[in-house]
């Protein structure tokens, strides 16, 4: 077999792959979510959530939402942030 | 076959069979290239998929929240403020509710201990769908719990488990529930229970709430609604659900910490291989050169050459990279990625998201690693292959 075609294959292999994982996804967000979206909706306005539960270890990280970009900082003067998820968030803009 | 198409096929056959010869450093070169465009394939992909999660999820968001402010800080909230809001306009329900942090000491763990009064909630005489047991009725000492909640308290079996109040006192709840699997993402740290039990955990007395939930009659006019609460009750901030969605649009992106030390080692990695590439070719290509030019080969089969080798490394890796960027979302639920945005958490929520990939992104990503890379190295080929094929020999 010609070098060409290896390679050609070895792409075509990585296509078919990518294209299987993509429909693989949209299959599992027709069926599957279905329900789950409505359990979801019924939750978040049932108790009037305004955030995803992502990092429970401060509270700006678990309800960034409703926090000020300011409390990170509020611990005592001169605090600074501290919290290892703090790291991922970006500060929220107006 | 097309003439011009079998000579591009001959190049590639050469190009591919000259890779394999170096074949230790060239898998070297793709297998540090596909890390590299993996790292930044995954943080993208985790981001994107995040916030679409979160505006699916919280599409059902409260239209206002208000929490009175004082010294830069939230705090309680008089009820005697739901009878300011009387004279607006276009509020159809305002509705009080208590919720707050709960420190586990022995495990370590945060819980959100929420108290609402379901039948003022918008959905909350169809809780019980998203809870396997029911919801715990008012003043009744119940509780629904979160899995994680439920799992970390190690129950084995026991319908009770006491909290302290603040005076350490113990308040004990009855379990009446835990929330469905399927909402681990909103639920997995809270503990649900009646208005007037959140109350007496918190010990807050009865003429205070922690926030106040306005909902009103045309999701049109949230913004003009919450200018007028905002002009009537002035120590307050005044939340709208646009907000609280654009909040998790803008929140996870590039200028994040992480973020900012994922993409400069991605780009510190590409420029040491850029750099090694652009100062030019070895003796040993250089030599290959001049042999081809006597050879009769013409500088533009050259730079075809080394073309269609620079796109076979940088189109693999980056087809690598991003396949396995994406199965480690899918998967893996991002796993590398996990330690940092969980941080000290103790409560782990499942992150069983599907990964969105925009074209968007595969093109930003395409075009920041690939191009560059084919601009690296067909380049110095360009200079090699100009000179003449005896100075390339010597």
């Amino acid at each position: 077999m010609r070098p060409a075609h290896s390679f050609g294959l070895i792409i075509c292999f990585l296509f078919v792959l990518d294209t299987a994982l993509y429909f693989h996804v949209r299959f599992r967000q027709e069926t599957g979510q279905r329900p789950t979206a409505h359990l979801n909706d019924i939750v978040t306005a049932g108790l009037g959530l305004t955030d995803l539960c992502l990092a429970t270890e401060a509270r700006y990280t678990r309800h960034p939402a409703v926090s000020d970009l300011t409390t990170p900082f509020m611990d005592h003067p001169g605090a600074i942030e501290h919290f290892p998820s703090g790291s991922f968030w970006a500060a929220p803009q107006d | 076959m097309n003439p011009a198409l079998e000579k591009h096929l001959n190049l590639l056959d050469y190009a591919l069979s000259s890779l394999w010869r170096r074949k230790l450093k060239n898998l070297g070169i793709i297998t540090v290239f596909a890390g590299v465009i993996f790292l930044v394939a995954s943080f993208q992909i985790l981001t994107s998929s995040l916030t679409s999660t979160a505006e699916t999820m919280l599409a059902k968001t409260p239209e206002i929240v208000i929490q009175k402010m004082s010294a830069g800080r939230q705090e309680s909230i008089p009820l005697s403020y739901l009878n300011r809001l009387d004279g607006v306009f276009g509020i159809r329900a305002a509705v009080p509710r208590i919720w707050g942090y709960y420190f586990d000491e022995t495990s370590g763990a945060n819980y959100t201990v929420m108290g609402v009064e379901r039948k003022a909630m918008p959905e909350g005489r169809r809780l019980e769908m998203a809870i396997e047991g029911s919801y715990p009725e008012a003043g009744q000492g119940g509780a629904a719990l979160g899995r994680e909640v439920a799992a970390n308290m190690k129950l084995a079996g026991r319908r009770t488990f006491s909290l302290f109040r603040p005076d350490l006192s113990l308040k004990t709840f009855r379990i009446t529930g835990i929330f469905a699997e399927s909402t681990d993402l909103l639920t997995a740290d809270l503990l649900v229970t009646g208005l007037d039990d959140a109350r007496d955990l918190f010990t807050i007395p009865d003429s205070l709430a922690t926030d106040l939930l306005v909902y009103v009659t045309n999701p049109n006019e949230i913004s003009t609604i919450a200018k007028k609460i905002a002009a009537r009750l002035p120590d307050t901030r005044v939340l709208t659900r646009p907000q609280i969605l654009k909040t998790y649009k803008v929140v996870f992106g590039w200028r994040s910490g992480f973020a900012s030390i994922c993409l400069l080692a991605a780009l510190a990695a590409f420029a040491i291989l850029a750099w090694d590439k652009a100062s030019g070719l070895s003796a040993e290509e250089k030599r290959e050169i001049g042999i081809l030019k006597v050879l009769g080969w013409q500088t533009t089969d050259i730079l075809t050459l080394r073309f269609w080798e620079s796109l076979a490394v940088a189109g693999l890796a980056f087809l690598i990279g991003c396949t396995t960027a994406y199965l480690h979302v899918l998967f893996l639920e991002g796993s590398l990625f996990r330690p940092v945005l969980l941080g000290w958490s103790v409560i782990h929520p499942s992150l069983k998201i599907l990964p969105v990939f925009a074209a968007g992104d595969v093109l930003l990503i395409f075009t920041l690693s690939v191009l560059p890379y084919l601009a690296a190295t067909v380049i110095p080929a360009w200079r090699c292959s100009t000179i003449s094929p005896d100075a390339a020999i010597k």
